[in-house]
């Protein structure tokens, strides 16, 4: 069959890979922490279907060849790691990591998850844990049951006031982690990351100091997908997928007449 | 048979090649930095015995559209596109070098700088490395790579490198298998310090959709047209050997 089907077929593939990319996107845009992806497309390899240079006679060179290409591709979807707006909430569980780095979260099957989602809530034992799954803070922090108020302050340090007394105790230090590149970590959902080979080793260090963000007490981070963005972004995905369809239905029509004619 | 009905189906399959072209064109309208592929066709003379009655078309690709896509905002440091013209040199799959204006640039776990594509972007003395790890990068209109280590003081960047930016002449310019452009006549890309970054942004692709579209009716409608003369060539036949049954 011919070669322009499939080609445009490449181009169908990959702007309903793009669209399923920011609906995920869009879907994610009150998601505390989320960060956005981006559909990274790239050409295909190129067929020569006449070399340029051949010989067109025995005096004559072609001036020029015909190579074809096959196609497009989404070859990455890239998260993009820009800080997502402040957003403040008054909460004293609540806090987010302004600048570079991640909150580590204690998974149940032994691993370290990285999240940017800084709602915390306590459990049963006063230990601070994640929202949803109730996944605990590494390294644990734990808050007596007579406290009055916590303080996190912006170097990570915790502290409460317990019931009847006028000094702070210091009762953990949340630790933050960052990454080489993060745009390799790989997501597991749950606002949670896992490293992997690609973002490199977690580089492990205390929030304000040696380049790592700061923590902000009393704010979530907000997703920082910008829906204007996406939404022209999908137009484009949508318009393009239909000049595709449309090269196959040529095609159709080119091999139907063919086939009728002759 | 006619002769003629060999020059219909030779240009029916270069109609079929034609629409190829328009083909990947559209596929890659999303495709950052991606160059429009032309197409044209030319006649090629049937040479041998008897009278060179006899003209085929050919399709060729005689360059790709030049032309700057349209600039995308990302607001990621690492994406950078090229003002005007010029290009990135980057090392392609054999070791040589190739250009592309493909600017979504990143770190690979050795700090080796790669473009979207994975290929290694090349300054003045090969690949750029930074040391690891890194907390901020800058991208300057020049093409240097400034990246602050973590750790260090808000004023504590440090150069690693500079993009070589070329400018060669594009006439020159051939589009290879692997999408890099490539000058065949001379494999040297010298710095042009008259290119120009800008970061935050991404060049998009330059394929006009619409004539793209109008380009692929264009060559169906030819198709049909070649169909018709196969068809005139079959009735000649049939007229032809009606003629014997007498």
């Amino acid at each position: 069959m011919h070669s322009a089907l499939w080609i445009s077929k490449t181009g169908l593939d990959a702007q309903q890979t793009d669209i399923a990319n920011i609906s995920n996107n869009l879907a994610n845009a009150s998601t505390v922490g989320f960060k956005k992806s981006r559909a990274v497309f790239e050409d295909l390899l190129y067929q020569t279907v006449n070399q340029a240079g051949g010989i067109s006679s025995q005096e004559t060179k072609m001036p020029a060849g015909l190579t074809l290409g096959a196609g497009t591709k989404v070859t990455a979807t890239q998260r993009v790691f820009t800080q997502g707006t402040v957003q403040s909430t008054d909460n004293s569980l609540d806090m987010m990591v302004d600048g570079a780095g991640f909150f580590q979260i204690q998974l149940p099957d032994g691993n370290i998850g990285y999240t940017r989602n800084g709602q915390f809530a306590l459990d049963e034992e006063g230990q601070l844990v994640t929202p949803g799954s109730g996944y605990l803070l590494d390294p644990g922090i734990a808050v007596p049951d007579n406290a009055q108020s916590i303080t996190v302050s912006t170097d990570g340090e915790v502290s409460v006031r317990l019931n009847g007394e006028t000094e702070n105790q210091v009762v953990g230090q949340i630790e933050i982690a960052n990454f080489i590149n993060p745009t390799g970590l790989e997501p597991i959902g749950q606002n949670l990351y896992l490293q992997t080979g690609a973002s490199g080793d977690a580089v492990i260090g205390t929030p304000g100091l040696d380049g790592m963000g700061s923590i902000l007490q009393g704010a979530l981070e907000s997703s920082n997908v910008n829906v204007t963005e996406e939404l022209v972004n999908m137009i484009e995905s949508q318009r393009v997928y239909e000049m595709n369809s449309k090269v196959i239905s040529t095609v159709d029509e080119m091999l139907s007449n063919l086939n009728q004619q002759l | 048979m006619d002769n003629f009905l060999y020059l219909a189906a030779s240009g029916a399959t270069q109609n079929m090649n034609a629409l190829g072209v328009h083909a990947n064109n559209l596929a890659n309208a999303k495709s950052d930095a991606f160059k429009a592929d032309m197409h044209q066709a030319r006649s090629m003379q049937a040479y041998g015995e008897g009278l060179p009655t006899r003209v085929f078309a050919m399709e060729e690709r005689p360059a790709s559209n030049f032309d700057s896509g349209a600039l995308k905002t990302t607001g990621r440091a690492m994406d950078v596109a090229i003002k005007g013209q010029g290009w990135l040199v980057v090392q392609d799959g054999n070791g040589g070098e190739g250009l592309t204006r493909a600017g979504a640039l990143r770190f690979d776990e050795t700090g080796m700088l790669l473009n979207n594509q994975g290929r290694p972007v090349l300054g003045e003395a090969g690949p750029i490395f930074a040391p690891l790890p890194i907390e901020k990068v800058e991208i300057a209109v020049d093409g240097m790579v400034t990246v602050r280590p973590q750790g260090a003081p808000a004023d504590g960047f440090e150069e690693v490198g500079q993009l070589r930016l070329s400018n060669p002449e594009v006439a020159n310019l051939t589009k290879g298998e692997d999408g890099l452009f490539r000058d065949l006549d001379n494999d040297n890309y010298p710095t042009d310090i008259t290119v120009q970054l800008q970061s935050g942004t991404l060049e998009g692709s330059n394929v006009n959709p619409v004539e793209e579209m109008v380009g692929m009716l264009a060559a169906q409608r030819q198709f049909d047209m070649q169909i018709k003369l196969m068809k005139t060539a079959e009735e000649n036949d049939q007229a032809g050997s009606r003629m014997m049954d007498v």
